[in-house]
Order: C-alpha cells, then sequence, then structure tokens
C-alpha cells in the first residue's frame, strides 16, 4: 500500500495504479478519484475525507435506486433492507450499468441462499429471456430456453416468458 | 424549431403521460443517452414534437471533463440525437464521469486549475465540430474540491464559455447545493457569472443528509432553491426554466404546484 | 344426364358435388354477413368515454375487470392484504366508484381471497350489470347474440357431416369421392372459424386499439410512475396491459394477495389477454432515464 491508506475491508477491488501524484497529471489524477470513489481505492493525496465519503456514500445510494429501477421485484423482494444490501455489494464494485449489477447481485444472493422469492422469479425469468455471461452485455435467447432461480422456474418460448413454477415461500 | 422558452419538465418515461398533460408547455428535455437516434422516437416524445414542443438533448455521460479526448461514437450519438429531435441545442456538464478505464456512475467535479480549463475546452471543441446545434454547459453540483484549485468557480466557468464560445445551463440547485457543502455566497456567484449566456436553467428538489445538501433530484424543491430562482430573475430573467425530477414522483397536484411555483418566481406562463 | 345403377343414394357425383358447393357457398357467405353486421357495434364516441372497468370487460372479460377495479381500489389505498393472503379493506371508499368497485370493496371487507373474487355473488351481480352496459352501447355481445352467432357454424357443421356422410358412403361404393373431399376441406376450416364467437364487437376493438395507442405511457415497461398518476390511470394499465400493471404497482400487495401473473417478454402492445400463465411482468429491461440526477452528492 503506497498511499499508507489500507483499503476499507470488504472493498473488493484494487485501487487503479497511478502511485503518488501530486499536480500535473489530471489523467492519473482524475483515475485516483474515480479508484477512491467506486472501486475501494485510497483517498487521493489532499482531498478531505469526509465529503469524499459522503460523496462515495451517496453514489451508491443513486445506484441502489437505478438498480431497483430495472430490477424492481428483486428491490421490493429485499425490501427495507435493499439500500444497505446493495451497497454491501456494491461498495468496491464499479458499475456494470444497473441492469448488469442487478444481475450479479441477484446471482451472488442465490449463491448466497438468501435470494427472496420474488428476486428468485425475476432472475430466473430474465435468465429464460437472455443470456449472459457476466462479463460481457446480456444478449436475448433465440432458442426456448428454462430457467432455475432460487426454486422458480421459468421459461421462454419465442421471447415469451412463463413462470413455471413460483420460488417456494 | 425554436430555443427553449417558459417552463419545462425533464421528460421521463415513468411521467410521459403526466409530461403529455400539460397544456401550456413547450420546452421539455430528455436524457441524450437514452434516446436512439435512428429507432423511432419514445412514444410520448414523438407526440410533443408533433406538437411543437421544443425537445432538448441533455447528455449525461460525454465526460467532457476527462483528461481523455471525449469518445467520438458518444459525441455523434448525441448529434445524431440532436438531428432526431430537430433540437436547437444540445447540453452537456463540466465534469468527468469515467477515468482510467472505470465508470464513476456519476458527474464529478474538476479541479478549477488551468490544465483543467485546457481539458474542458479541447473537449468542447471536439464536440462542437461535431454538433449541428449550439452546446449549452452545465455546472454541477458537488461534496468536494480537489486540493488544487487556482481559480474560483466564477472565473473557472467563464474562462471556458470565453474559450468555446458555448451556451450556459445554470443549474440554481447546483448553486445553492454547492453553497451549501462547499462554501460561498450564491447571490454573489450570480453576479458574477455571465448570465447573457444563459440558455436555461435548471431546477431540482434535493435533501440534507449527513450533514450535506444531496442534489437528489428524487426531492421536493427547497424553498431556498426557489429564492435563488428569484435572485436570478431579479438581475437577469432566463428565457426558460426547467424542473429535473428523476425519481420518487410525487402526486401530479404536487409536480404542477412545483411548475407553477417556477412559473410564478420567473414570471413566465404558467403552462399547468 | 341417366341415373347409373352405381351412384350413391341414386344422385350422380357431379350433380351433388354441384349441389353440394352452391349450398356450402351460400350457406358461408350467409353466415358471413350475418356475422360481420352482428359484430359491426357501435362506434364508442357515440356513448361517451370508457371507464377502466368497461375496458378491461372488452379487453380481457370477467377477469380482468376485477383485476382493474382491485388496481384502482390498491391505488387508493381503499383495499389491503393480510398475512393470511386474504383481501382487506385499508380506508373508505373513494368518491366516484363503481357498483364493482363497491362489490369488491365488501368482499375484501369480508376477507375474501382475491382469487374468490370472481365468484362472489355481489361481484357476479356487478360484472353482469357491467356487461349489460356495454351489450346496449353496441360494444359487447350478450348470451342471445352469441348463441344465434353459433348457430350459424351450426349449419355449416351439419353440411359438413352431410359431406362427409356421403363420401364415406361413395368410398364404400367404390365411387371416386377425391372432388368432394377436396370441397370439404374449406369448408372445415370455415366451420372452425365461424365457432369462434367474440365477445365483443370490432368497434370494441377498434376502441381498445385506440386506447392502447393514446396510454403507451401506462405500459409497465416505462416503469410508469403511478403515484403521479392515480387510481383511475392505474386502473386504465391493468385494464389495458394486464395484472403487470399491479405487479409493476405494488409487488409487495401483488405477492401477498397472490395476484395472477402474466405471461411477460414481447408483449405489452397485445394487452392483457389475463390468460392463466404468469411471469413476472415488472418494469423491465430500459427504464430510460435517469442517469443525471439521482441521489448523488454531485447533481447534474
Amino acid at each position: 500500500m503506497s498511499g499508507g491508506n489500507p483499503a476499507t475491508p470488504g472493498r473488493r477491488r484494487v485501487p487503479a495504479p497511478g502511485g503518488e501524484v501530486s499536480g500535473g497529471n489530471l489523467a492519473a489524477r482524475q483515475a485516483q478519484l474515480v479508484a477512491a470513489l467506486v472501486a475501494g481505492g485510497p483517498l487521493p493525496p489532499g482531498f478531505a475525507a469526509a465529503p469524499v465519503e459522503a460523496a462515495r456514500r451517496a453514489l451508491l445510494r443513486k445506484r441502489a435506486g437505478d438498480v431497483a429501477r430495472h430490477w424492481p421485484l428483486l428491490a421490493a423482494g429485499v425490501g427495507d433492507a435493499w439500500p444497505a444490501t446493495f451497497a454491501g455489494w456494491a461498495a468496491g464494485r464499479p458499475t456494470n450499468g444497473s441492469l448488469r449489477d442487478g444481475w450479479d447481485l441477484a446471482r451472488e444472493l442465490r449463491d448466497r441462499g438468501t435470494l427472496p422469492p420474488l428476486g428468485a422469479e425475476e432472475l430466473a425469468a430474465r435468465e429464460a429471456a437472455t443470456r449472459y455471461d457476466g462479463r460481457t452485455a446480456p444478449r436475448p435467447r433465440r432458442l426456448p430456453a428454462v430457467a432455475r432461480a432460487g426454486g422458480a422456474v421459468a421459461a421462454q418460448l419465442a421471447g415469451r416468458v412463463r413462470l413455471l413454477r413460483p420460488a417456494p415461500r | 424549431m425554436t430555443g427553449p422558452s417558459g417552463v419545462g419538465i425533464g421528460w421521463r418515461p415513468e411521467i410521459a403521460g403526466f409530461v403529455a398533460g400539460l397544456p401550456g408547455l413547450r420546452f421539455v428535455e430528455v436524457v441524450a443517452e437514452s434516446v436512439a437516434p435512428a429507432g423511432p422516437l419514445p412514444d410520448g416524445l414523438a407526440e410533443l414534437r408533433g406538437r411543437g414542443v421544443t425537445v432538448v438533448p441533455h447528455g449525461v455521460k460525454l465526460s467532457l471533463g476527462g483528461a481523455e479526448p471525449v469518445d467520438p461514437a458518444r459525441v455523434a450519438h448525441l448529434a445524431g440525437v440532436a438531428a432526431a429531435l430537430d433540437a436547437p441545442l444540445v447540453s452537456e456538464h463540466i465534469a468527468f464521469v469515467r477515468a482510467g478505464g472505470v465508470e464513476a456512475g456519476h458527474l464529478l467535479p474538476l479541479p478549477r486549475s488551468r490544465e483543467a480549463v485546457a481539458a474542458v475546452v479541447a473537449n468542447v471543441r471536439r464536440t462542437q465540430a461535431e454538433l449541428p446545434v449550439p452546446l449549452a454547459l452545465e455546472p454541477i453540483a458537488a461534496l468536494f474540491d480537489w486540493p488544487d484549485d487556482e481559480l474560483d468557480e466564477a472565473d473557472f466557468l467563464t474562462e471556458i464559455l470565453d474559450a468555446t464560445g458555448a451556451l450556459l445551463l445554470l443549474d440554481v440547485a447546483n448553486v445553492h447545493a454547492n453553497a451549501c457543502n462547499r462554501g460561498g455566497d450564491p447571490t454573489a456567484l450570480l453576479d458574477r457569472l455571465p448570465l447573457d449566456r444563459i440558455a436555461y436553467v435548471h431546477v431540482a428538489g434535493g435533501a440534507e443528509h449527513g450533514g450535506f445538501y444531496h442534489d437528489t433530484h428524487t426531492d421536493p424543491v427547497p424553498a431556498e432553491v426557489l429564492d435563488l430562482v428569484r435572485e436570478l430573475c431579479d438581475r437577469r430573467p432566463p428565457p426558460a426554466l426547467l424542473l429535473e425530477r428523476d425519481g420518487h414522483y410525487p402526486p401530479a397536484a404536487e409536480l404542477r404546484g412545483e411548475l407553477d411555483a417556477l412559473a410564478a418566481a420567473s414570471g413566465h406562463p404558467v403552462v399547468t | 344426364m341417366t341415373v347409373l345403377a352405381g351412384d350413391t343414394w341414386g344422385i350422380p357425383g357431379p350433380v351433388f358435388l354441384r349441389w353440394y358447393v352452391v349450398a356450402a357457398v351460400v350457406l358461408v357467405a350467409g353466415a358471413l354477413v350475418y356475422r360481420w353486421r352482428a359484430l359491426a357495434g357501435t362506434p364508442v364516441h357515440d356513448g361517451g368515454p370508457l371507464g377502466p372497468q368497461q375496458v378491461a370487460y372488452l379487453n380481457g372479460g370477467d377477469q380482468l375487470a376485477v383485476w382493474t377495479a382491485l388496481g384502482g381500489l390498491r391505488r387508493a389505498g381503499a383495499v389491503g392484504v393480510r398475512p393470511d393472503r386474504r383481501l382487506t379493506t385499508g380506508g373508505p371508499l373513494p368518491a366516484g366508484v363503481t357498483p364493482l368497485d363497491q362489490a369488491i370493496h365488501h368482499a375484501a371487507n369480508r376477507g375474501l381471497r382475491s382469487r374468490e373474487l370472481g365468484q362472489d355473488e355481489w361481484v357476479r351481480r356487478a360484472l353482469d350489470e357491467l356487461r349489460d352496459g356495454l351489450v346496449r352501447r353496441g360494444l359487447a355481445l350478450d348470451k342471445e347474440r352469441r348463441a344465434t352467432l353459433r348457430r350459424g357454424a351450426l349449419l355449416v357443421g351439419a353440411l359438413l357431416a352431410l359431406g362427409f356422410v356421403r363420401a364415406f358412403a361413395g368410398m364404400s361404393n367404390s365411387r371416386p369421392v377425391g372432388w368432394l373431399m377436396l370441397t370439404l376441406v374449406p369448408l372445415f376450416i370455415a366451420f372452425l372459424l365461424l365457432n369462434r364467437v367474440p365477445w365483443r364487437t370490432r368497434a370494441a376493438t377498434r376502441a381498445l386499439r385506440e386506447l392502447r395507442r393514446e396510454h403507451t405511457w401506462l405500459r409497465p415497461s416505462a416503469a410508469p410512475a403511478y403515484a403521479t398518476y392515480g387510481p383511475s390511470d392505474a386502473a386504465m394499465g391493468v385494464a389495458l396491459f394486464g395484472t403487470a400493471t399491479l405487479w409493476s404497482m405494488d409487488p409487495g400487495f401483488s405477492e401477498q394477495a397472490e395476484i395472477q401473473r402474466q405471461a411477460m417478454g414481447s408483449s405489452g402492445s397485445s394487452g392483457g389477454s389475463c390468460g392463466g400463465g404468469s411471469s413476472c411482468g415488472g418494469g423491465s429491461s430500459c427504464g430510460g432515464g435517469g442517469g443525471c440526477g439521482g441521489g448523488g452528492g454531485c447533481g447534474g
């Protein structure tokens, strides 16, 4: 840790490289600031800690709202814990867009066994309709498909998705 | 194709029905990234265009303040949207949204330095070269300052506008937020900004959270922001004012009330 | 033409075929003309704009009308759901309610489950009233009119049966029946099509198409701001786009009250045929908008 500013526990990504730059190189300093705000990087030198931390938290709140708009049932299923659940997952992870962020979070909750039934149904429906490899933009499936998530089963035929079995409640 | 005039509202699919029902509306703004220039316009927007309502594309992801050159594909998209909407101008922010290949997911402030001015000016000129219409630049709200500011806000903005010939999109809520969080007298800033360059004005709601004022666009417009709108109109009434609301949409009566308050504060006709 | 001893029923094949084709054409044409006239209906603007429940009945019948009323009442805060999944009332009825609203509010007060609403006697009566009003306006068909329309199909069916018997007899008689069989194919298709009797008139179909075009902003995929729009718009959303509207407006209530799910995907434009099936209709993929403001400390 060159900056002597250890990454907060729970943040997963390594901060963008750039080292100690105190002026001049705008590109590197912007990268440092972005890394501090979204990728768990250390606070760049000279910045006031409290306002940057407030901005980091505000950004997570905004992202939580955006993802909830793309994954309404997932967010509704998580309920009041949604902002905290999302922030806990997203801290240190730069966004890949709200659709993919929600998808990745839903898959992680599924693997942890904490995906709520509504979220399981939404995830199963999405996976039946769309192919998503976790790394690139999701693409619509052309062939019929069946998808399972957390006990929910959804099937897709010619672009139309039906929930064959709701998640157990 | 007329410039923005009167009181307008940010068009969002969620409130498209509400916006379509505003009888006096002559001006809306749409997030440029949500429109496909080649495809058909979103239903509600096409209808508004048919009624002769001016639609201004508002970019949020160009990253004009980035140290790297703007992405030509994003500039081409903005130009395409302007053409598809027959817009009289487009707007973007004096901010950066990505760096080192990482998306910030939001608008981030620049250092008020000569180096940053040069970066913004270069990117604005690259963008203007491709745009079919004038560009208006919006100063953002931020919670923190860079440690190496050489200029104050008014000089920073004036230098950029002078060097590029761009118009000013003044966000009164951002002026209020910056004064709350970073200090300074908002009315003194109004006195020093080139108000004659204003294409239109943004007004939005926000809320106090953890000791900071957050420009959320999901809360009601506070009285202080409306006071600042009046201060601005006393100095030089802007041609148009636009209400931004991006979530937690309130009952229609409340939104109409905010639009009426803007009309009352600015002297523009009521649109509801 | 002489009658040959081998002719089935003593009628020569070409003669039978000729008269059979004439009868088929006359019957099908008559049935089509009658049907065309009977299904014309009265243009909507003659009787004032349609309410959400009327639209729902025309779009998806009784069941969709029930969901529509429930959606409006839920948006108005007049109904809720208990932990045991039974409905409950959440507040007084708002002004300007319909008999169906009252019946459902009453049923909710008695703790019915959402899927039992359609069998409730008060609700049934209100639905009959709703349909009768639409029949009077020339938008829906009553039982008698639908039975009459089926009678045309029945006559075609009788002719079809005669043709089959003749063909069978001819075959047992070792006579050629190829042309007759060829005639039976289109007649059978006509029979199937005539048997499908819609429950709304063409005027109603046109009105629905127009309403869907005017209300694209209520499509669940646009994630409409129901808080801004109010109960009657929310109800119209259910009426035009099905229960996906309810799931998008209030997922918690919809889950707890076991609101029917609806197929999702490319649909939406097809409107809410409320036919069984399921899936998550929630405000799907491209929410558009947003981006700029949001909870950020650094607003645009």
